[in-house]
């Protein structure tokens, strides 16, 4: 196999115990119409012998209520569906101990959301953006959250399906794994740049640069991983990892703001911190002011 | 100081700039620049593509008062790059809300009474088309940063989005302002996900005709996110408006505030499946299709109609204030 682009089933087979995988529950969950946000894959697996959510997108089937969702576009139905997995699994370890909390694992492959002009009167901005507050509202209740990029992880894509978890892991470069905004040929005919001279810069400023190595310079990604084979194992470890660290209290270590803390071990990100700091020692002196 | 703030009061929160909105949407003379642009902190990406910056990065981060209220706000400007979020834009969007949550968390250490009056919130002014891309790396990881610490508020403190200028709120912005509790926005006002140019691309120019103003005004635009409740007030186009929509936003309960947001819970999602089932079974091919469900029949009136004329006679699909939404059955009758 040379990369799983398009692939997200198959990618769901490969990383969970065999046979273990039951699409359309979660929890309470009970999703029987096969049309229902069709491009979006939810289920209950086993991984390593645990009860763990997964979360997926499938390229191979377009949802025929909306013409734009094809290709593992996530659109109205598949965000809200998405979100829903993510709150059934809130709701169904709701009283267990953070030792006990389930696992959610994504497996990204998807080029965007949908952008159809339905889509816009409807308010396609509220379906992923509740399945990422969904994400945020499960990782801070103590579930470990991986992301495992085998594909396409293209910006506002990426953002909802992808960016929120608490640790994100890619396959690496050499499985056409894409990760970025825009390409850069899009970005040189939008900024009028020159797109050779794009490249070059790009070598030393991964803020622009458009794929898995440059995210993992800026602390966007966690761990690049070599092979197909490794992901299982590797998901494993950093499901371990995560939930040590939330058992002792390390929350903000991970997820979006501790990857904030990774750029910097990794070298980028430098204003971020920067200007951060000012804001906080300029708000020190006239906080009284305020808050008394 | 007050004379200028009163001159603030009247204008247009269109045509104003950034730093006018977030002075005048605060108390008088309440309002300080935290790294304002005397700290000179802007882009180090922008001039290695030979790009001019600007010392606020495109954004004026700071706190005031309302009341006894600490209001951190966020007042992004839409002039300098389309108020696209590079990374130091996103750095302090993402640290005015946290600011906003620690000052609440110090405040309620020292007086776990804390009276609601004083309960601090965030108010973030959206001029912004979502990431820049002279660095959207990075100011696609702020977007996440953002969802984030708006998780970390919950129970805590009230965001609310104002949304009334050039530039509208789309890209990944567009998810941020519906995690917000609380949307306000003018008729000028514009939000969404995908830009109408992108929208075209995909579906052909018989489909959408982005040049055609009207029909992306009515796709995006202050009345129609009002009909559907994707916001909650729709307001005159002055900072005034804004302000006293705020002030009165901010007068009720936090917990009422938390109630008034889309998104953010499992039921709150089951609710928006029901606009989605309306969505398939209607099929509507253009936002007055929606606005007819909605009940308004003549909804080509309700294009020009002067505001107030608007709000008494519009009716829209869902009413946030309503716990319950209507089911897609009542809705059609």
């Amino acid at each position: 196999m040379e990369d799983l682009i398009g692939q997200g089933r198959a990618a769901i087979d490969i990383i969970v115990d065999p046979d273990s995988f039951l699409e359309g529950e979660v929890g309470e969950l009970s999703i029987t119409d096969e049309d229902f946000g069709a491009s979006a894959v939810i289920g209950t697996a086993k991984l390593n012998g645990e009860i763990c959510t997964i979360i997926a997108s499938d390229a191979m089937t377009a949802n025929p209520k909306f013409p734009v969702v094809y290709a593992g576009i996530i659109g109205l139905e598949e965000g809200y569906k998405m979100a829903m997995a993510v709150y059934h699994s809130i709701k169904a370890d709701k009283e267990k101990p953070l030792a006990e909390k389930r696992p959610l694992l994504l497996i990204v492959d998807t080029p965007g959301n949908g952008a159809g002009k339905q889509e816009e009167i409807f308010g396609m901005n509220k379906a992923t953006g509740a399945y990422q507050m969904a994400l945020a509202e499960a990782r801070k209740a103590g579930h470990p959250i991986v992301a495992m990029v085998v594909g396409r992880a293209i910006s506002g894509g990426f953002l909802c399906h992808g960016l929120q978890v608490d640790h994100v892991l890619s396959l690496s470069q050499k499985f056409n794994t894409m990760i970025h905004v825009m390409p850069i040929t899009s970005i040189a005919r939008i900024t009028k740049l020159d797109i050779e001279w794009l490249q070059e810069l790009a070598e030393n400023n991964p803020v622009f640069a458009a794929g898995p190595d440059y995210f993992y310079k800026l602390g966007g990604v966690e761990e690049l991983i070599d092979s197909i084979e490794a992901m299982r194992e590797r998901i494993i470890a950093h499901v371990a990892e995560v939930r040590a660290m939330k058992i002792a209290g390390r929350d903000d270590e991970l997820g979006p703001w501790g990857r904030g803390a990774l750029s910097l071990e990794r070298g980028s990100r430098q204003a971020r911190s920067k200007v951060m700091q000012i804001m906080n020692d300029e708000f020190a002196e006239v906080a009284e002011r305020y808050l008394s | 100081m007050s004379s200028k703030w009163e001159n603030l009061q009247k204008r247009s929160y269109l045509e104003s700039n950034a730093r006018s909105r977030a002075i005048g949407l605060v108390d008088t003379g309440s309002f300080t620049e935290l790294a304002g642009p005397r700290h000179r902190i802007s882009s180090p990406h922008l001039p290695l593509l030979g790009e001019a910056v600007e010392f606020d990065d495109g954004i004026v981060t700071g706190v005031g008062l309302i009341g006894k209220k600490p209001v951190f706000v966020a007042s992004q400007e839409g002039r300098f790059i389309g108020g696209a979020v590079g990374e130091v834009h996103g750095a302090k969007l993402v640290n005015i809300v946290r600011m906003a949550r620690q000052s609440y968390d110090k405040m309620l250490e020292d007086n776990p009474d804390l009276p609601e009056e004083k309960r601090p919130a965030v108010v973030i002014s959206f001029d912004t088309g979502g990431v820049r891309l002279h660095e959207a790396n990075a100011g696609l990881l702020a977007h996440a940063e953002l969802m984030d610490q708006f998780q970390d508020c919950k129970g805590k403190v009230p965001i609310i989005a104002l949304i009334g200028s050039r530039v509208g709120c789309f890209g990944g912005m567009g998810f941020v302002a519906a995690a917000t509790d609380v949307i306000i926005m003018s008729q000028f006002g514009r939000l969404g996900l995908t830009g109408p140019e992108v929208i075209e691309e995909e579906l052909g120019k018989d489909e959408f005709d982005a040049s055609d103003r009207g029909l992306v005004y009515r796709t995006t635009g202050g009345r129609h996110k009002y009909i559907m409740g994707d916001c909650n007030f729709l307001v005159a186009d002055s900072i005034a408006a804004f302000r006293e929509t705020l002030q009165e936003v901010l007068r009720k309960p936090y917990v009422e505030i938390a109630a008034m947001g889309s998104i953010g819970s499992l039921e709150k999602v089951e609710s928006q499946l029901k606009l989605v089932e309306l969505c398939v079974e209607t099929a509507p091919k253009d936002s007055k299709d929606v606005w007819k469900t909605a009940g308004n029949e003549f909804p080509d009136d309700l294009v020009d109609m002067p505001l107030d004329e608007f709000l008494k006679t519009v009716k829209r699909l869902r009413d946030r204030q309503v716990p319950q939404p209507p089911s897609a059955q009542q809705l059609r009758k």
